[in-house]
């Protein structure tokens, strides 16, 4: 078993989290202090002691003394010192407070305030000066600054220089997760270990919850394809096996789904016709047998009319009606990934523009300006039309993109997190990244640019990301999952050590590790490659407890706990809560190859028409889109059905969860949509106890207090052995819940709050009532 | 612009419009035939449209413009001149001041089980903070409004000030609004107190008695500090004042106070950003470049001002820096805004519900905010200067807040949009006239009922599931641009597009989720009379349902 031990909190906790039962095991006053605890292949690079780690700005009364430490994992900063002012932190096991991963570093600023200088470093540079500060600019919008007044000069500059030189690999072997399974499968070799399990991707992936869920399908294999297909009831599709070996595409899985009448030697002759040979790839069916597929460019001219043709008539046979085929060419119908790019870093430069207050002034049109959440809005209204041309025209969809690799993850994924239900629980979500990005060779290496070599940079999966958490914001009952989960999921792929979001695709995951095994001597036997630990292991972040912070206690799920009885509703999704939104909706077209020019004024087109113009104009179909967005808006909201999100400029709104939670400033102390949250997990907490309570009358003595209580999904819980579980709001909450600012650079304070304010937190006063109400 | 037709109805109270059974159906309406209700209270303007030669659908009619974001068009058929008389009705009936005759809440004779008018009494408010004590003593001296007409008959003022000292103070300020205590903290006890401006002048007037005043007034508690005095204008408004007459108290006059400016905009300056809010969200909502167009209204800029300044007020008292006094001009439009919210930030008696109406009662309705210039009330002067929403603006704030802390208040956004639909309607008594003098002249009380009534009798509709009780926390909201927003439930709520899940979708699963915990401990009770009915059987197990169940009930 690869049974990564979860490393011992590398500080001691000063906070309040609920005591964790590994905690109490290891409890043991530690003898040897500011000695950082390291992961297996973690190695300190260099470390400067006596370093202030800077909390404000204007004053350095709340800076903490310690040892700041460069390693080829991250840079960590070790301190004796309390954070008093600090009430709470999630955290994560990987990671100390203060510490920050390599790939999660932006950009390196040293600063000598006698000399007057300040230098941005790149990699193998050098520094004329010694720094009295380093600046660390994160690339989750944190800010951390160090001070080395009392340090010595020359060991703070080779600090500084250690973490430009290894937060700026050259090689993707040289981060840090190729050291971690390399000394995983070494140890492995001499006894130490037990064998990684699960697939390449990742180990194996247990739910987030306490318990052991279901596993998310990492479509590493046939048999979860095959099972994809099943869960859909799609008909007229199969597994391809062609690629096994990638011996047709380096950037497809080894396994995927075709049209069942399309041969392999058909598919073989095609494949080299498109751009990275990337043949059309089933996502998804619809319930009424409309298929979504993705495909790259057909690059061959020649060739073009003819072999689109073919997999136009292919999807077609696969749909149960025959139904027509609907092109959408998503480089013409959506902003490039650099324009994406170019909205985030101006996104990421207004959230962290120093001072805070300067930004206020203009803050609604400098947002307006990023175009982010004009961006955001648009891939939900294309996909939102996509989902009518699936459920209302029945047609099967064709995306459509240069190397089907970009827009179209973020499209394949939207389309699915509205239409399927299934999409919107944990497992299901997962699955889904693991399907349309992992699996679909959405370049995270890239993308993420955890490289730095910024040119290929593009913020596509947190455009997903962002775009679910609309939904979430405008359907909260819908998801299994919390914001927090979507923030920290976001997190998680800045820290290198999960295979998960390492690579361009699956393919270079297998190349890299093997190149990498045989250059440390690692015997990988019948294995593909080296076995990365999974992001879906989050046991490797987070203990159980905190993990169910992810559970939204909204969420009505098919398992929401139902009593025999007849008033208690039982959700299940079934083939009617599709068909009912489907009523009195004709199939205008039969047969002909119909695309977005229709729907959508375009350009060139590059598909072909091979009949003439169907009968209805196309203001009509327009008109029919309208129509059914109405509809579907003026019905309650089937929860277990179709989803479509309100587009209006009023409703897409900033993620504040995932963009402010590092800024002191605007946190709201006590307050925040986590304080209804908090309610709501009580109340939900309180149901599942009573349910369970319900199917097993005859209790043990312990009641539901005991080992029942191990079975909450809730973070929050109804009663139990936390001080901070009483139904008053617990003081550690705030907007940022679970993630605390105060660690990090905090500007100036804001007007009418002092910065102690956002230290300290409210006053409470001690009166007589208040000293009852903690009894 | 959607259309609509049918028949069109009026009574004293309201215009309503029924639809006709064609577009009934094709809205796909059954029950609700009623599409339209407007009070007439709420109509600020009613014009008319076209002429008997118009041509066209719909060009010929009454427009209808009113005060709470929308307007209404009704087109006519021009045969049978039936519009002269519409409009001439409808003039009557909406203006009724304009043409004599008694506002509709005088004539309204609903009947509540409970009375509103009870709510607010000044001397419990005053006891329950404490008050009086060895410092502040309720004086009577206003109890026939002759020290100053737009107060209330009931003041809290400092012991050591005698009410021939109020009199000699009133002198110096601004229409006789003497400091007065509108809060006292109950642990350090500083103070907020309010008025209005000093009456300087261009010649620097200085008044002995008014500088005394405010001294006495730092003494009353035991610190030693400096006496805070904010200024809500901005500061060259503050100047400018002075040509009038007014003005703001200089460092030489009063050595032992520190005044602030809190830059916060006039009445006028607030009625046009409204009008421009107005623009960008009616009849469409301005879509392509909605957060520039919002911004360019600045009303949330306002807002974040408004909000800037009562948590000053509230830090310097709830950190017992100093008392703290808070005036602008007259000292019944920011002033009222500063103190009812800054007392909201630091007494969590007033996010309840009735704590609330009595907020509202006191600061603002009792101190003498003009509600009567500031709505027009049934008066058809739709261009009057002295109109603004500055009400508005406050509830605003106090949206702005909840937003930021949804367990904090024990009311919810309807009882916001409620107030604030009869803050126009003239349904109720409760915001006619401009102060208490005129009320009691017109027996308000007697002959009116009030908004209270309504809202107290029907107190479940009005509640927040989430409102967790908690004593003596201060909430500082975050005034910055990047947590307020437009209240979209109320300035949009006439656009159909924009239709917001109603009810709010985390409170409908709120409330789901509590009626199938009833639902479980229902079942749980069967389950154990079931059991106790097999008594028969000898029981050992300790752990019956009977115990877990009000082990469970404990916690709520």
């Amino acid at each position: 078993m690869f049974s990564l031990k979860p490393p011992r909190p590398t500080f001691r906790s000063y906070l309040l989290p609920p005591a964790q039962t590994d905690d109490q095991i290891n409890f043991e006053p530690k003898i040897k202090k500011l000695e950082p605890v390291l992961l297996p292949g973690e190695i300190v690079v260099n470390e400067v002691s006596f370093v202030r780690k800077c909390i404000a700005t204007d004053t350095s009364q709340y800076d903490l003394w310690g040892k700041l430490i460069c390693s080829n994992f991250r840079i960590s900063f070790i301190t004796d010192d309390p954070m008093p002012l600090q009430k709470f932190h999630f955290r994560n096991l990987l990671l100390g407070e203060h510490d920050v991963p390599l790939t999660c570093i932006e950009q390196i600023v040293t600063v000598n305030d006698h000399k007057r200088k300040q230098k941005v470093l790149g990699p193998n540079q050098k520094l004329k000066f010694n720094p009295t500060e380093l600046i660390i600019y994160c690339k989750d919008f944190r800010i951390v600054r160090f001070r080395f007044d009392e340090s010595g000069p020359e060991s703070a500059k080779k600090v500084c220089l250690a973490i430009a030189h290894y937060s700026q690999p050259t090689d993707l072997q040289l981060l840090f997760a190729f050291e971690y399974v390399g000394k995983k499968y070494h140890n492995t070799a001499n006894g130490i270990n037990g064998l990684p399990s699960g697939g390449g991707g990742g180990g194996s992936s247990s739910a987030v919850g306490g318990g052991q869920g279901p596993q998310t399908p990492l479509f590493e294999t046939y048999s979860d394809w095959d099972r994809e297909i099943k869960r859909t009831g799609a008909s007229g599709w199969r597994v391809c096996s062609i690629n096994e070996g990638y011996m047709i595409s380096t950037c497809l899985p080894e396994y995927f789904v075709v049209p069942s009448s399309l041969a392999d030697q058909d598919l073989k002759n095609f494949s080299h016709s498109f751009v990275g040979r990337r043949m059309p790839l089933w996502c998804w069916s619809h319930a009424n047998g409309s298929a979504l597929v993705r495909m790259a460019l057909i690059k061959d001219t020649l060739q073009q009319r003819k072999i689109d043709q073919r997999i136009c008539n292919a999807v077609t046979k696969s749909h149960p009606q025959r139904s027509d085929v609907y092109k959408s060419d998503l480089d013409k119908t959506l902003p490039n990934i650099q324009d994406i790019q170019a909205a985030f870093v101006k996104l990421k430069q207004l959230c962290i523009n120093e001072p805070f207050e300067e930004t206020e002034d203009k803050w609604l049109s400098s947002l307006e300006n990023t175009r982010w959440l004009e961006y955001i809005r648009t891939f939900l209204k294309h996909s939102a039309e996509l989902v009518y041309v699936l459920e209302s025209r029945r047609l099967s969809v064709v995306l459509q993109e240069e190397e089907g690799r970009d827009l179209s993850c973020v499209i394949a994924s939207l389309v699915q997190v509205m239409a399927d239900p299934y999409f919107r629980t944990i497992t299901g979500f997962q699955s889904l990244i693991q399907k349309e990005w992992v699996m679909a060779g959405y370049q995270f290496l890239d993308r993420c640019n955890h490289l730095k070599r910024s040119e290929k940079e593009s913020p596509l999966f947190l455009l997903f990301l962002d775009a679910t958490w609309q939904l979430l914001e405008q359907y909260p009952a819908a998801f299994e999952f919390s914001e927090t989960y979507l923030a920290v999921l976001y997190d998680s792929t800045r820290i290198s050590l999960f295979g998960t979001f390492l690579f361009n695709s699956p393919h270079q995951r297998v190349k890299q590790s093997t190149e990498f095994a045989i250059s440390k001597n690692i015997q990988l036997g019948d294995e593909k490659g080296l076995k990365f630990p999974s992001a879906w292991d989050w046991s490797l972040q987070f203990t159980a407890k905190d993990r169910t912070l992810f559970h939204n206690p909204m969420y009505i799920g098919k398992s929401t706990p139902c009593v025999q009885s007849h008033s208690v509703k039982s959700f299940k999704r079934t083939k009617k809560s599709y068909s009912s939104t489907l009523r009195g909706m004709p199939v205008p077209f039969k047969n002909g190859i119909i695309s977005d020019q229709q729907l959508l004024p375009r350009r060139n087109s590059l598909i072909l028409k091979i009949r003439p113009k169907p009968p209805q104009p196309a203001k009509n179909q327009n008109s029919g889109m309208e129509e059914y967005f109405q509809e579907w808006f003026s019905k309650p909201v089937d929860l277990h059905g179709i989803l479509l999100p309100h587009l209006s400029a009023t409703h897409i709104k900033l993620w504040k969860l995932c963009y402010f939670r590092w800024v002191p400033e605007a946190q709201i102390n006590l307050g925040g949509f986590i304080t209804a949250f908090h309610k709501l997990s009580l109340l939900a907490d309180e149901v599942d106890m009573l349910s369970r309570t319900l199917r097993q009358p005859r209790a043990s003595p312990g009641g539901p207090c005991s080992a029942e209580r191990d079975q909450s999904r809730m973070y929050f819980q109804a009663s139990g052995p936390h001080p901070h579980s009483t139904s008053g709001t617990p003081e550690f909450l705030s907007s940022s819940f679970p993630f605390s600012p105060v660690g990090n650079l905090c500007k100036r304070s804001i007007l009418g709050t002092p910065l102690s304010k956002f230290l300290s937190g409210p006053k409470i006063w001690l009166s007589t009532e208040t000293l009852a109400n903690e009894d | 612009m959607n259309l609509l037709s049918g028949l069109l109805e009026m009574e004293l109270l309201r215009i309503w419009m029924k639809l006709s059974p064609d577009f009934r159906e094709r809205l796909g309406l059954l029950d609700s035939t009623l599409i339209l209700d407007v009070p007439l209270g709420v109509i600020s303007r009613i014009e008319k449209m076209g002429g008997a030669t118009s041509r066209g659908e719909n060009s010929y009619g009454l427009d209808i413009t009113c005060k709470d974001m929308r307007n209404l068009r009704f087109a006519l058929k021009q045969e049978g001149h039936s519009r002269r008389d519409m409009f001439e009705t409808l003039m009557r009936y909406a203006f009724p001041l304009t043409h004599s005759l008694p506002i509709f809440a005088f004539a309204n004779e609903e009947k509540f089980n409970v009375d509103g008018w009870m709510v607010y009494n000044p001397v419990e408010e005053y006891r329950r903070q404490g008050l009086p004590n060895h410092h502040w003593r309720i004086t009577f001296i206003n109890k026939f409004y002759e020290l100053c007409d737009t107060y209330p008959p009931l003041l809290v003022v400092p012991y050591r000030a005698s009410d021939e000292d109020l009199r000699r103070v009133a002198a110096f300020r601004s229409r006789n609004r003497i400091p007065v205590l509108s809060w006292i903290h109950p642990e350090n006890k500083t103070v907020i107190m309010r008025c209005s401006q000093p009456l300087v002048g261009m010649s620097g007037k200085r008044n002995k008695d008014d500088e005394k005043y405010l001294d006495v007034i730092r003494e009353t508690n035991r610190q030693i500090s400096k006496l805070t005095i904010y200024d809500a204008r901005p500061s060259v408004n503050a100047v400018a004042n002075k040509a009038t007459g007014g003005g703001y108290e200089s460092e030489d006059a009063y050595p032992n106070a520190e005044l602030f400016f809190l830059d916060i905009h006039n009445i006028h300056v607030m009625r046009e950003s409204l009008k421009k809010v107005k623009d960008i969200v009616y009849p469409n909502v301005e879509e392509s470049h909605w957060l520039s167009s919002l911004e360019s209204t600045h009303w949330l800029e306002h807002i974040k001002l408004v909000l800037t300044g009562a948590i000053q007020v509230a830090d310097r008292v709830s950190s017992g820096k100093s008392s703290v006094l808070v005036h602008c001009s007259d000292g019944w439009d920011r002033t009222a805004q500063l103190t009812s919210l800054a007392m909201l930030m630091l007494d969590s008696y007033y996010r309840s519900i009735e704590g609330f109406e009595i907020l509202v009662q006191k600061e603002w309705i009792s101190f003498g905010h003009k509600f009567a210039s500031r709505i027009g009330h049934g008066d058809k002067n739709h261009a009057d200067a002295d109109r603004s929403p500055i009400f508005l603006q406050f509830i605003d704030c106090v949206w702005q807040m909840s937003k930021q802390f949804p367990t904090a208040f024990e009311f919810n956004e309807r009882f916001l949009m409620t107030i604030l639909d009869h803050l126009y309607s003239c349904r109720f008594g409760t915001f006619l006239y401009n102060c208490e003098s005129v009320r009691e002249k017109q027996n308000v009380t007697e002959r009116t009922v009030s908004l209270w009534s309504l809202i107290n009798s029907n107190k479940d509709n009005f509640k927040n599931p989430f409102y967790t009780k908690e004593i003596n926390r201060v909430l500082y909201p975050v005034a910055s641009m990047r947590h307020l927003e437009l209240w979209v439930n109320y300035y949009i709520r006439w656009n159909p597009r924009i239709k917001q899940q109603q009810p709010n979708p985390v409170e409908q699963r709120y409330m789901e989720l509590l009626a199938l915990r009833d639902e479980y401990i229902k079942r749980l009770e069967e389950l154990q009379l079931a059991n106790s009915a097999k008594l028969t059987e000898p029981s050992s197990s300790p752990a019956s349902p009977s115990q877990m169940v009000p082990h469970v009930q404990t916690h709520f």
